[in-house]
């Protein structure tokens, strides 16, 4: 699936997009946390940390690491905190 | 007297320029804290719902709180209350830094002005006294100048408080600004104007004692080493601007006038572009350990940017010169100006000139220079911006053709950088808010942005949540510590009864806060009632009630639908 990272993820993976496979929220967030070392203070196994959320195709937010995804998802990681 | 707190309040009749020390009751500051709470309480007590806000006799508060002046991180913070020349409702709006250590430190805990001056004046407040000093020569000077004015006369340890050109002219969304920070919304710098009080410069060695200073010290070094975690990493690291290209990917970024939830030209505004071109510096409130303040160059000087200022004067008025946006925020904070109400405003106005009611053909969405010529007009109320500084709902009234139904604004406050059809736990935020559509008092966007809520589908459900953010912002407000750390706390209520007990000592625990929290949304509520509030109040603008996004149909928010959830809301809080 197509993975997108906006704000300080963004930033901290230095790309805004990647392909990544996954059969579940758990797994994608393991292998991005092996992937790009700089996202693993964001994630522990297989959970974000409180501070950042994770977006199912720009509808639905989700935390569950059991999560099913399919090849043409596309899940968006960001800040949790949208204040401004 | 009980400890954090000095017990009195300090009332100021700015026409003779006499004072006096009021006691405040160690149950008073116990069941409304300081900050809004506080300066809600002072308020009601001076009847000053039923006055017209720019009356002589129409009271503004400056509020501390019993947190000031302690090693709490972001506890620097004080609120300037009062009823709303914009929405003739109540107002509390925060700032930070210097003033509000400088404030409590004149031996009170509230600052409460009354009267208006014989000429435009500075209020002193030092070891001396209260006294009334000529501002004469300080007519038409922005915020920044009278503030290195003032300091220059009186001494550089003077904490000053000021208005610009646009709070002189009364622009009823003018501001009041401390050390290039505002207290920005709802107009209490045309409050201050119409006082014919330019500034006020403060200096006092009063201290408040705390009850258990070891327990402070080891809490306020917890909390400042949480403070440089992930929690806080976005404001840190990007500042609030990093919001404008999330919310642009979820169609929430408000466009021309919320004719559209998505900016093409989005990318020209973010963060990561303007620092393609710009030096980038760091500041921080006094006693804060975040550092959310992000100065971008701009000329000679430089330009605090934040994301309410860059949706409102760029992708609400359609504008992606990113120089022009930011020569715009920084010509608001000249002449103080709410660059949420201004912004709004002017776009509002572009959109009347689109359909031809409004004969300003210079006007134009994605204009900057429109942008800076209205912002220019508004700060001094010339030609169209003596229209436009009465706010978008009072110029709907007088441009006609139902642009009521499209004027940015819930009970005259113009709407902040959240798309409502997209954020509809939002909506419903925006709706009940009782100073009108604000991001401030009600959080309810961290609902949308959560797996609670189906954010363009929300059913009663989120009413609850919706509560929740909006008791915690009372408290946050009144204590009063700063909305960027909300993240850090594992149980917020918990924590503040903690902080609350090493400074007070009082035996308050998390139940206690949350009965205080809705004390004083309830305190706001009666305020808005005697001012003459209806059930009718708490709604959209006819445009969010009627028309789905464009781009995303999904994004449609029902008149049947957001009553229902304002009806749920009343049930909940027992209205």
């Amino acid at each position: 699936m197509h993975v997108e990272f906006l704000g300080v993820p963004r930033q901290r993976a230095g790309i805004s997009e990647l392909e990544v496979q996954a059969n579940t929220l758990g797994q994608l967030l393991g292998t991005l946390a092996t992937q790009i070392p700089p996202l693993g203070e964001f994630i522990a196994v297989d959970r974000l940390h409180s501070s950042f959320i994770a977006n199912l195709n720009g509808d639905q937010f989700i935390s569950d690491p059991a999560t099913p995804l399919v090849k043409d998802d596309r899940v968006l990681i960001l800040s949790a905190d949208a204040g401004g | 007297m009980p400890f954090g707190y000095h017990g009195r309040y300090l009332r100021i009749d700015v026409s003779t320029g006499t004072s006096e020390y009021v006691p405040l009751s160690e149950a008073i500051l116990r069941q409304y804290l300081g900050g809004s709470g506080l300066g809600v309480k002072l308020l009601l007590d001076e009847g000053a719902a039923v006055m017209d806000p720019l009356a002589p006799e129409a009271p503004l508060v400056f509020a501390f709180s019993p947190l000031v002046g302690s090693p709490l991180t972001t506890s620097a913070k004080f609120a300037v209350v009062s009823k709303s020349p914009l929405t003739g409702r109540i107002n509390d709006s925060l700032a930070s830094s210097g003033f509000a250590i400088a404030g409590k430190a004149c031996g009170c805990d509230a600052i409460v002005l009354v009267g208006r001056a014989a000429e435009l004046s500075a209020l002193v407040i030092d070891e001396a006294g209260v006294r009334m000093e000529s501002a004469a020569e300080y007519r038409g000077a922005t915020c920044r100048e009278t503030e290195t004015g003032l300091k220059a006369r009186l001494g550089a340890n003077y904490r000053v408080a000021s208005i610009g050109p646009a709070g002189e002219h009364l622009v009823r969304y003018a501001t009041i600004s401390h050390d290039g920070r505002h207290a920005g919304r709802g107009g209490s710098g045309a409050v201050l104007g119409a006082k014919n009080v330019k500034a006020i410069a403060l200096r006092g060695t009063h201290r408040a004692e705390w009850a258990n200073p070891g327990e402070l010290t080891t809490i306020s070094k917890s909390l400042s080493k949480r403070s440089f975690g992930p929690a806080t990493a976005k404001y840190r690291e990007l500042g609030t601007a990093t919001n404008l290209l999330t919310f642009n990917r979820f169609g929430a970024l408000p466009t021309r006038n919320f004719q559209s939830g998505t900016f093409e030209e989005a990318a020209s505004l973010s963060p990561e572009q303007l620092s393609t071109t710009r030096s980038r510096t760091r500041e921080s409130c006094v006693s804060c350990t975040i550092g959310c303040e992000h100065i971008y160059s701009l000329g000679s000087g430089g330009v605090r940017v934040e994301y309410e200022s860059l949706f409102a004067l760029g992708s609400l008025c359609g504008v992606s010169d990113a120089d022009a946006v930011l020569r715009a925020s920084q010509r608001c904070d000249e002449l103080g100006l709410d660059t949420i109400s201004t912004g709004g405003t002017i776009a509002f106005a572009m959109e009347c000139v689109e359909r031809g009611w409004l004969d300003e053909p210079w006007l134009v969405f994605g204009s900057g220079d429109a942008l800076l010529r209205a912002i220019d007009l508004i700060g001094s109320r010339q030609g169209i911006g003596n229209l436009l500084a009465e706010g978008s709902r009072r110029a709907a009234d007088a441009i006609g053709h139902h642009s009521i139904d499209f004027a940015p604004q819930v009970k005259g406050l113009e709407i902040p950088g959240y798309e409502p059809r997209a954020l509809q736990t939002m909506a419903l935020g925006f709706a009940v808010g009782a100073r009108g559509a604000d991001h401030n008092r009600s959080g309810a966007y961290e609902v949308d942005f959560s797996d609670k809520v189906d954010r363009r589908h929300v059913t009663l459900d989120a009413v609850r949540h919706a509560i929740d953010t909006e008791d915690k912002a009372a408290l946050m407000d009144s204590m009063i510590i700063c909305k960027f750390l909300r993240g850090v706390f594992e149980d917020f209520h918990a924590e503040a009864a903690e902080m609350l007990r090493s400074v007070t000592g009082w035996d308050v625990n998390a139940d206690e806060l949350r009965e205080t929290a809705k004390r004083i949304i309830s305190a706001k509520r009666q305020f808005n009632l005697l001012a003459g509030w209806t059930p009718a109040e708490d709604t959209l603008p006819e445009r969010f009630l009627s028309t789905p996004l464009p781009n995303d149909p999904d994004a449609s928010l029902s008149r049947e639908r957001l009553d229902s959830l304002v009806a749920e809301y009343h049930r909940q809080r027992g209205w």
